[in-house]
């Protein structure tokens, strides 16, 4: 405060903030104004047009269908996400505890799935787990089932597979990204003062990469949450997921409105589940970066 | 083994320890007795294997080959957990996301002591680094010093029988340095335990131990008291690195007993005394420290040479004059006069006769 006043603000300070606030308004402020806008709009034959009107979120808590979906997206979302986290943090761990060079390979290892098309690593899973897919016919021909079990493919499983296949990586790098800020001292201090590997581990790598591994799992959590592409292509009826809903009204019941709403819905559900996390896990020092 | 040689038994001892580093040889076949009760200093500069020897004590490195033993048991092979040994790091490494209780608790609940026990403990240590009151503060909240008390604090609280400390002073300005070092002190002569530190610093090194390892390129050069490190260097990089002194190449030209060599240098004939036999003719190098060379006429021994020479340069530093001269045979001397007020003016181009006695001299052995 003291500074402030005493030196004075340098320039102006609100024409330096201009670009800055403009980027924000335009690519973030400004569609979701426009999202929550719309979810009050009527859709009609002729089109969406400017109304008032709560009869899209009307719809959506009289229908029981509605809720249930959501829960189902929950579940999934939360399942991914830990599942993720529980893949990615030994294969972070392992990584960040190579040499230099070794490392940056294995970090291009990492990547290289991710330079394919999400949808074609969301397919690939079809000749996987389809009824004549790989899993399938190995376990045949090891005489493990006799007939091809079905479940495997357009099943809520199948989804969570997918879904954690592709975004396992913005689960890993944040991890990685904190294991690699741990300083090398400081796992010796605990060493050197009686902590046996293992308690290394626990009392002190888990908890400095913590922040890491929040972070990861807020972002895989929102974008499984959202996903879309997988479940369509992986869930069939019983996988779908709020995403394939939301989608539906847009794409193919041309009721815009209500699709805005269905999205209004999913943001808030989200939001909500952020704060409720965000009370027991500090947050804001996960995406402040403070390890 | 006699209950009298138990009283100055060896806490650390090192035997023909060697250690490579793929192509690079860190340690060179390196043999080191550190007594019980030592505040022992390993100095040498960066990268001469002060640091790998005390991360091979601590068990955070294992040497190539040779011998480790801790209170007479080899502990080779045994990871730091089960040493008997603390370390302060040269960073400190305190635990980040730990209040300065946890961090100092944390070898205790290792060590799966009580809650209680734990508790008095770290009220005890802290009374001892005079950080009480300091419990909940989260690291990021403390001032250097006060995060220098704390891993302090960490590692003494756990009652190591050797204190391993890697330069931890390295981080503080020179007000915090020396009042840490009358900490450090204190804390030895409270605990009496074995502290071996790591310094790069040779005042430091002096003013803190009672014995001193120097070390270069990977061996131990010379091991003694600070007297004895200040007063008698060895080799010629001994007395480069501590302290400042006049390297003078010269020849035998007289040997006569008790080892009292007579040595002509630049044309000026010198006495002093050697801790080998030499023979006539034998190529020396003399180390004569600048602030033991004299004035003339001051309380000069029978032993004492005088030098007339001419004044060079001359700078002033504080407590002392610094004048370099040169004597007609083409001597140059380096000396702090350090007694101004019967040392005249001494300017440039005004004679002066440097007066150098046998005790102040050393004959290197290299």
């Amino acid at each position: 405060m003291t500074g402030i006043r005493a030196g004075g603000p340098i320039g102006r300070p609100l024409l330096l903030a201009a670009p800055a606030s403009l980027w924000i308004a335009l690519f973030t402020l400004a569609p979701f104004v426009l999202l929550v806008a719309v979810s009050f709009w009527v859709s009609g034959y002729y089109g969406t047009r400017p109304d008032f009107s709560l009869s899209n979120y009307a719809r959506i808590f009289q229908n029981e269908l509605y809720g249930l979906q959501l829960l189902k997206t929950l579940r999934i979302a939360l399942v991914s996400t830990l599942l993720a986290l529980v893949l990615a943090y030994p294969v972070a761990w392992f990584i960040s505890r190579q040499a230099l060079r070794m490392k940056t390979l294995l970090i291009l290892v990492l990547f290289i799935p991710f330079w394919v098309n999400y949808v074609v690593r969301a397919f690939v899973w079809l000749p996987i787990l389809g009824r004549s897919g790989a899993i399938n016919s190995a376990l045949l021909r090891l005489g493990v089932i006799d007939t091809p079990v079905d479940g495997l493919l357009y099943s809520e499983g199948a989804v969570i597979v997918g879904l954690v296949y592709v975004y396992t990586l913005f689960m890993t790098l944040p991890i990685l990204l904190t294991l690699e800020r741990i300083d090398e001292n400081v796992l010796d201090a605990a060493r050197d003062l009686g902590a046996a590997p293992l308690q290394v581990f626990f009392r002190v790598v888990l908890p400095l990469s913590w922040p890491g591994a929040l972070a990861g799992c807020v972002m895989v959590f929102l974008l499984t949450l959202s996903a879309y592409v997988t479940p369509q292509l992986l869930g069939g009826p019983s996988g779908l997921m709020f995403g394939n809903l939301i989608a539906s009204q847009f794409l193919g019941g041309n009721n815009w409105a209500f699709g805005a709403a269905l999205s209004c819905v999913l943001v808030a559900v989200a939001l909500a589940v952020l704060a409720a996390a965000g009370r027991w896990i500090k947050l804001h020092r996960v995406l402040g970066g403070a390890a | 083994m006699s209950e009298a040689t138990s009283a100055r038994r060896a806490a650390v001892e090192a035997r023909r320890v060697t250690k490579r580093f793929g192509e690079v040889l860190a340690l060179d076949d390196v043999s080191l007795e550190i007594g019980e009760g030592d505040f022992f200093a390993l100095l040498g500069p960066s990268g001469c294997g002060k640091t790998t020897l005390l991360r091979i004590m601590g068990g955070f490195e294992n040497p190539s080959s040779g011998e480790l033993m801790i209170g007479g048991r080899s502990v080779l092979g045994q990871p730091p957990y089960l040493r008997p040994t603390n370390m302060i790091f040269q960073h400190l490494a305190l635990f980040p996301h730990m209040s300065v209780f946890e961090n100092i608790a944390f070898g205790l609940k290792m060590r799966r002591e009580t809650p209680g026990r734990i508790r008095a403990k770290v009220e005890e240590v802290l009374a001892l680094v005079r950080l009480q009151g300091f419990e909940s503060r989260s690291i990021d909240q403390l001032s250097g010093g006060q995060k220098q008390r704390v891993a302090m604090a960490r590692a003494l609280v756990n009652g190591p029988s050797v204190l391993l400390l890697d330069e931890p002073l390295g981080a503080l300005d020179l007000q915090l340095r020396l009042q840490m070092h009358d900490e450090l002190r204190r804390l030895h002569r409270d605990l009496g335990s074995t502290f071996i530190f790591v310094t790069h610093d040779q005042a430091e090194a002096i003013t803190l131990a009672n014995r001193i390892a120097v070390m270069n390129a990977g061996r131990v050069l010379q091991v003694g008291t600070p007297e004895e490190i200040y007063n008698a260097p060895q080799t010629r990089f001994v007395a480069q690195f501590i302290g400042q002194s006049n390297l003078i190449e010269g020849r035998v030209v007289e040997a006569l007993p008790q080892r009292r060599l007579v040595v002509e240098c630049a044309g000026v004939r010198l006495r002093c005394r050697s801790s080998a036999d030499m023979k006539p003719g034998a190529p020396v190098t003399l180390s004569l420290r600048y602030e033991r060379v004299g004035l003339a006429n001051a309380r000069g021994g029978a032993d004492a040479v005088a030098i007339p020479s001419l004044i060079a340069e001359r700078t002033f530093l504080g407590s002392a004059v610094r004048i370099t001269a040169r004597s007609a045979s083409g001597l140059t001397l380096v000396a702090d006069i350090a007694d101004l007020e019967h040392a005249g003016p001494l300017s440039v181009g005004s004679p002066v006769e440097l007066q150098v006695s046998e005790r102040s001299i050393t004959v290197l052995q290299d």
